[in-house]
């Protein structure tokens, strides 16, 4: 009945009017997408048959994302960051890094940043984290008279973190709904993840060096062993922990060679450190990690290390099952979500604080968050689907190369639609709704025009515009008026810290993330530096 | 552990007597499936869903089915912490199915748990777990849909919309109803033949162990969205007359930070 630009615009105008009135976001697209069906093939095609017709689509989207075993990780991951916050491995990393770093200004600022690290390669959603850190490190910045927009900044920044650094659900979603590798994704997202956070750590040291009184040392400790001790213990510990993970692999190796499971074949992937090649370095390893602990640091000091040191085991633990299923070739995404799970749910266990209670809790809590997602996966499958079907995204596309704009400003203006997207509404929506229209345009950009500097591989322009997005989305975190970290914040915080003092304290942080939103604009192959 | 009881009032004590006894005997009946299997070649998770499984293939199935749906009336009768109250007469059927959604997540954990340890350790990867956990896990997003709208959990956009009077919020939540209503109908006008035709034919998955996924998705699909309107017709009734303001601090979870600070002091 219309043609294609028509509905695109009738679709645009029809979606902010029903999000204007406060329809759910799923429903509105799905309804969204009976709409463009009816634009497109009129009522008297659809419906002149019962129970077949162009409608069908709606079903088979819906059907396609039901069946999509990829989408399963989303609520294990959720589930396994429900059990993380109620177990109290968190609060016990937390002291174990302390403990190194306090003698350091703005030690504790930096402590939080690395812990927020080390939470987001644990698990891949935000919220918790924010509430987390806020609630342990928060009250201890505040009391030792740090400045307070530093100590906001800090928490919501860092604990933003989570969907940065691979496992990232923001990554999963967007590798569902652009079919680029999940794989891929997360590795090209690691460089960028951490140059994020060592911007924030080094704004942490600068600004506390220039100006130490926003960022007081706390009294000194008698008891607390000072410089080169210190560093020693921090040897010991780490050469027992290195004897122990070396230990693990040894076992491990040993397994496959007496099951005669590494045996070299033609066609078969090698296991990563499962071959019999592999047992000598491995012992090496070992040896070298015992030499350190017992022989330079030394038996007593390597025990007392052990004792401060050891709340980083299990983090270590988590990150070593979730990541090393991804990229030791053992599992898929989805198994290593699950292994995660175990994983949290084994060492709350040995740590004698899991109870049915908190499981049947988290369950719940997962089910509740998979629900929200869900809709808005069906609802904007169902709309993706009907608008392809109209031929409605290669139409935009089209229409933007048609243009002539310069490359860049395609993307900055995209950029600019993001973040603008992102103070409104949530990250699901936008990859949802908006990737499946952008993306054909990125792709159909000359690749050698992306970037100011290198030049990137074509098959990885949806990589790395997935990991671009997922920048912008950190920044939507932070961005008022309805950035989620500060409302997390705000209910955790003292009564006397309000909502604008919180965004106030945001500021440069968001323009860190600007930065880092810049750097992977101007310098595309940062994110092919893992990729092989 | 003796909570208020959310609907089930004083039958409560049988439906849990009910639910053990329907899972004994469950568990006897697949404890003798797997002793079969181990020592007398029989029947496995294959034949499970082929005629020639026969009656005890069919047996485990229902019972299995059975069992898990009476835990899930039973655990219905619980209200957890983050639920907000049941009103609308629509909540219980919700709630059943919420407590099967939930317990689902368990199961695929416990099949992928199975699954890796039998191809890492045992070197003898299952053909049914990844499929298993496929079929359960679409169930149990279709099952989460209905649990978020019963919950009222979606993502919405209130700027705009608090700042109209009573009434037009009131016109603007019946017309959403409405377009929820359209999108079903037009939805089960498409997809009515072809779910039905793979129901008829018990199509497939086309993979070794053969699950009918198809045959029972498709259907499914249809069925819940169809629940999911009256559940939308249910909550649009309930809160017909209560105050709705919101505020971003509503997506907050009180219980949750809660239950981390206690987790953290202890």
């Amino acid at each position: 009945m219309f043609d294609v630009g028509t509905i695109s615009l009738i679709l645009l105008i029809s979606m902010f009017v029903l999000l204007a009135i406060g329809m759910p976001l799923g429903f509105a697209s799905a309804f969204l997408a009976v709409m463009t069906l009816v634009m497109k093939f009129g009522p008297d095609l659809l419906f002149s048959n019962f129970g077949r017709g162009p409608l069908a689509v709606l079903g088979q989207a819906v059907y396609r994302q039901m069946t999509n075993y990829v989408l399963i990780s989303v609520p294990l991951f959720i589930f396994m960051a429900a059990l993380l916050e109620r177990s109290g491995i968190a609060r016990d990393m937390y002291s174990s890094l302390n403990v190194w770093l306090n003698r350091t200004r703005g030690g504790i600022a930096i402590v939080t940043s690395v812990m927020a690290v080390i939470m987001a390669a644990m698990s891949g959603i935000i919220g918790g984290e924010v509430v987390l850190l806020g609630l342990i490190a928060l009250p201890q910045m505040l009391r030792l008279g740090y400045n307070q927009n530093l100590a906001i900044g800090t928490i919501c920044a860092s604990g933003s973190l989570g969907t940065m650094i691979p496992p990232s659900i923001v990554l999963i979603m967007y590798g569902l709904v652009t079919e680029t590798s999940i794989k891929a994704l997360f590795t090209a997202s690691f460089l960028p993840g951490f140059m994020l956070a060592t911007f924030f750590i080094i704004y942490i040291i600068v600004t506390t060096q220039l100006d130490p009184s926003k960022a007081p040392l706390p009294e000194t400790d008698p008891n607390d062993p000072k410089g080169l001790d210190k560093a020693l213990m921090f040897l010991g510990f780490l050469g027992r922990f290195g004897m122990w993970i070396t230990g693990t692999l040894l076992v491990r190796v040993l397994f496959f060679t007496v099951t005669g499971q590494n045996t070299v074949t033609e066609g078969v992937d090698p296991i990563p450190l499962g071959m019999a090649s592999d047992i000598m370095p491995i012992v090496v390893a070992f040896v070298i990690c015992g030499v350190a602990a017992f022989g330079i640091a030394g038996r007593a000091r390597t025990a007392k290390g052990w004792e401060m040191g050891k709340g980083l085991i299990a983090p270590t633990v988590v990150i070593g099952v979730v990541l090393g299923s991804i990229y030791g070739g053992i599992t898929g995404i989805t198994e290593a979500a699950g292994m995660g799970v175990i994983a949290v749910f084994v060492i709350g266990l040995i740590r004698r604080e899991m109870t049915f209670e908190i499981v049947w809790d988290s369950v719940m809590r997962t089910l509740k968050s998979t629900g929200t997602i869900i809709w808005v996966t069906i609802g904007a499958a169902a709309l993706a689907a009907a608008y392809t079907l109209v031929g409605g995204p290669n139409y935009v596309a089209n229409l933007i190369v048609g243009t002539e704009l310069p490359t860049m400003g395609v993307i900055l203006i995209m950029m600019l639609i993001f973040l603008v997207m992102g103070m409104f509404m949530d990250w699901i929506g936008i990859v949802l709704l908006v990737m499946p229209v952008f993306l054909p345009i990125v792709l159909k950009l000359p690749v050698a025009e992306l970037g100011w500097f290198g030049s990137l591989d074509p098959k990885y322009v949806g990589v790395w515009f997935g990991v671009v997005f997922c920048m912008n989305m950190q920044v939507s975190f932070l961005s008022p008026p309805f950035g989620p970290a500060a409302f997390y914040l705000k209910s955790v915080a003292p009564d006397h810290i309000s909502l604008t003092d919180i965004f106030r304290g945001f500021f440069p942080f968001i323009g860190l993330q600007l930065l880092a939103l810049g750097v992977l604009l101007a310098w595309p192959p940062i994110i092919t530096i893992f990729l092989v | 552990m003796e909570a208020e009881s959310v609907w089930l009032g004083l039958s409560r004590p049988t439906v849990l007597k009910l639910a053990k006894s329907v899972s004994a005997i469950t568990f006897v009946v697949w404890a003798v499936m797997v002793i079969n299997r181990m020592f007398l070649g029989g029947n496995g998770m294959y034949e499970l869903l082929r005629p020639e499984g026969g009656l005890m293939a069919a047996a485990i199935l229902v019972l299995t089915i059975l069992t898990v749906v009476m835990w899930s009336i039973y655990l219905s009768d619980f209200k957890g912490t983050i639920e907000i109250e049941q009103d609308g007469v629509f909540d219980k059927v919700s709630l059943v199915l919420s407590r099967l959604a939930m317990l689902s997540v368990i199961a695929i954990e416990v099949v992928m748990l199975y699954e890796v340890i039998s191809r890492y350790v045992f070197n003898a990867p299952t053909l049914w777990a990844n499929e298993l956990s496929l079929w359960i896990a679409s169930v149990l997003f279709l099952l989460a849909g209905v649990y978020a709208m019963q919950q009222r959990s979606h993502i919405r956009i209130y700027i705009i919309y608090d700042m109209f009077p009573r009434w037009a919020k009131k016109t603007a939540d019946t017309v959403s109803v409405l377009l929820i209503m359209i999108f079903t109908f037009c939805l089960v006008w498409g997809g009515y033949n072809e779910a039905l035709l793979k129901f008829s034919r018990m199509e497939k998955y086309g993979t070794a162990w053969n699950p009918p996924i198809p045959a029972t998705v498709k259907p499914l699909i249809l069925i819940l969205i169809i629940l999911v309107t009256f559940q939308a017709i249910s909550n649009l009734i309930a809160d017909w007359n209560k105050d709705d303001s919101h505020s971003p601090e509503d997506e907050i979870d009180q219980t949750e930070i809660e239950n981390i600070r206690k987790t953290l002091e202890s």
